[in-house]
């Protein structure tokens, strides 16, 4: 298969993924989180190239380190949660930077993994990215209905015993989503794939079924054009996708139900301008 | 060490971004804008790439680019089905990207996007210690102006807008500050780790004190030491053990490894104390 078309695939089933799995993220408001996971791949990838394993799995164990360590600095009362977030985004960031002045082999193509490259997306990260896709909306299905009564409700999810280790499995899962979308994206882009569709669908419908469907198609689609994009102007893939993702947003906001025309049906039924 | 003089230079550039920093870090914290923050330092991004490209200052740049997504998250703020933290997120991604276009058009993409991630610490010239001695100032005084406001407004927003302050007004002017203090860093330590100064140095100063003159003075000595630390770490591991630090990296790495060694005395303390109680 050629190199575009592995690209292809593997942008269109982590856009899948990612869309869905960014419904459970905006209703959390685990947003700047997930832009911290995204830097935090960064130093995991540097780390995997220096020891001689698989980047994605350097990747997984270092944003796996990050939401263990997040998980017990919350328990810092003074500090609130996003302070906390930052100092581990940025301290991941400057850890992944120095790793990579420190780098005894030939150093390693910084902008690849900040902005990916097409060309980097091996077979065995189209394989992965597949087995993730599934085992990722598998573990979504099953837990669909307790995740979220997690998100609308913390406080009676947590009296039910339910709660807090959903909230650390659901961590893990987007972790392990973000690190297929790196080789095509980047460390730094692969957000845009995780949120944007997900805001994007919630302007289309009210409906949550709905909603999970079309963040989940919305990704796979802008995947695909914004690849497409990047082929034919030779920009870089993850740039390419990103504003791509952007675009529809803001295409959406204009003409979609929920967007800018319920916004002005709803200030002329209040009377507002 | 002190004898070269990119090094006085570089010297006196962390200093003055310590004092800059260290107050607006303190504001970020107050106000729990850390997401805006590190928004701000992506989209500062592609108005950064443009200027280096078209021969411009990065300084206006920088400030463009700062203005447009200030309005942009104050517009998008108002769709009611789209929470501010999406509204970030969103902007981080797709300014970013555009950034990232612009700069993989050229030829030179690779060191040219490095150096405006990561900056140059130990290449600052005259003119860029200039700008950030007058941001400094600049700062400096507007926070003496607006401090009791920016707390006021803080902790009670409510009370606050009832006494007819205008809450959209000073949320403009924290972020200007923000975006300043970015647009200062950007050429020292990089638009990638601004955030290091602006967040970390904060979070530590309040595990030390709960008064916010304190946390400010905390955060500024905290980022001068530690400053200085990765300056000469970077300086031996070059020139003595011929191994490149990035000054900036081992600030930020530095930062870090102080909060987390505080966070973690803060934490056992508190258990410790659990367990006898």
């Amino acid at each position: 298969m050629s190199i575009y078309g592995r690209a292809l695939i593997e942008v269109m089933v982590a856009g899948f993924a990612a869309g869905v799995i960014g419904v459970h993220i905006v209703l959390r408001r685990l947003q700047f989180f997930t832009v911290a996971l995204a830097h935090a791949t960064f130093p995991g990838v540097v780390l995997a190239y220096w020891l001689g394993i698989l980047p994605l799995l350097g990747a997984l164990g270092f944003g796996w380190l990050v939401v263990g360590l997040l998980v017990v600095l919350t328990r810092l009362k003074q500090v609130d949660g996003s302070s906390l977030v930052g100092v581990l985004l940025a301290g991941s960031f400057g850890l992944g930077v120095l790793l990579q002045g420190l780098q005894p082999r030939p150093a390693l193509d910084l902008t690849s993994i900040l902005t990916g490259h097409v060309v980097a997306t091996s077979t065995a990260d189209v394989a992965t990215s597949i087995v993730v896709a599934v085992l990722v909306l598998a573990i979504l299905a099953a837990l669909h209905k307790e995740l979220i009564f997690g998100a609308f409700d913390p406080l009676a999810a947590e009296a039910q015993g339910y709660s807090r280790w959903l909230d650390l499995l659901l961590l893990l899962t987007v972790e392990a989503v973000i690190i297929t979308t790196v080789p095509a994206m980047g460390t730094i882009l692969s957000v845009a794939l995780v949120i944007v569709p997900a805001i994007t669908a919630r302007l289309w419908t009210d409906r949550l079924g709905l909603t999970f469907l079309i963040a989940g198609l919305l990704g796979s689609g802008s995947g695909l054009l914004g690849l497409t994009l990047s082929d034919r102007y030779r920009l870089a893939a993850g740039g390419a996708i990103a504003l791509t993702t952007g675009a529809v947003f803001l295409l959406s906001w204009l003409i979609a139900p929920f967007g800018l025309r319920r916004q002005a049906r709803y200030r002329s039924a209040h009377g507002l301008v | 060490m002190l004898s070269e003089p990119f090094m006085q230079r570089a010297l006196l550039e962390v200093l003055l971004l310590a004092i800059v920093s260290g107050c607006v870090g303190t504001v970020v914290l107050v106000r729990r804008h850390a997401f805006v923050a590190d928004a701000l330092t992506h989209t500062m991004f592609p108005g950064v790439a443009i200027a280096f490209f078209a021969g411009q200052s990065l300084f206006i740049g920088a400030l463009v680019a700062a203005v447009v997504s200030t309005v942009l998250l104050t517009l998008l703020s108002s769709v009611r089905r789209v929470d501010d933290d999406s509204v970030l997120a969103l902007l981080v991604a797709t300014f970013f990207a555009a950034g990232v276009v612009v700069v993989s058009r050229r030829a030179s993409f690779n060191s040219d996007l490095t150096s405006l991630l990561f900056g140059h610490l130990l290449t600052v010239d005259r003119s860029t210690i200039v700008q950030s001695a007058m941001v400094t100032v600049f700062v400096v005084v507007v926070l003496a102006l607006v401090g009791k406001e920016l707390v006021f407004r803080s902790f009670d927003p409510e009370a606050f807008r009832a006494l007819g302050y205008r809450v959209l007004v000073l949320d403009a002017v924290t972020n200007a500050l923000v975006a300043l203090v970015i647009v200062a860093a950007a050429r020292a330590i990089g638009t990638a780790l601004v955030v290091a100064l602006l967040v970390t140095p904060a979070a530590t100063a309040r595990l030390v004190s709960d008064r916010i003159p304190m946390i400010g003075l905390v955060s500024v000595g905290l980022i001068a030491a530690c400053g200085v630390a990765g300056l000469a770490l970077s300086y031996v591991a070059s020139v003595d053990h011929d191994v490149r630090v990035e000054p900036g990296a081992a600030i930020t790495v530095i930062l870090t490894l102080v909060f987390g060694v505080l966070a973690t005395t803060t934490l056992l303390t508190r258990h410790r104390r659990r367990i006898a109680a």
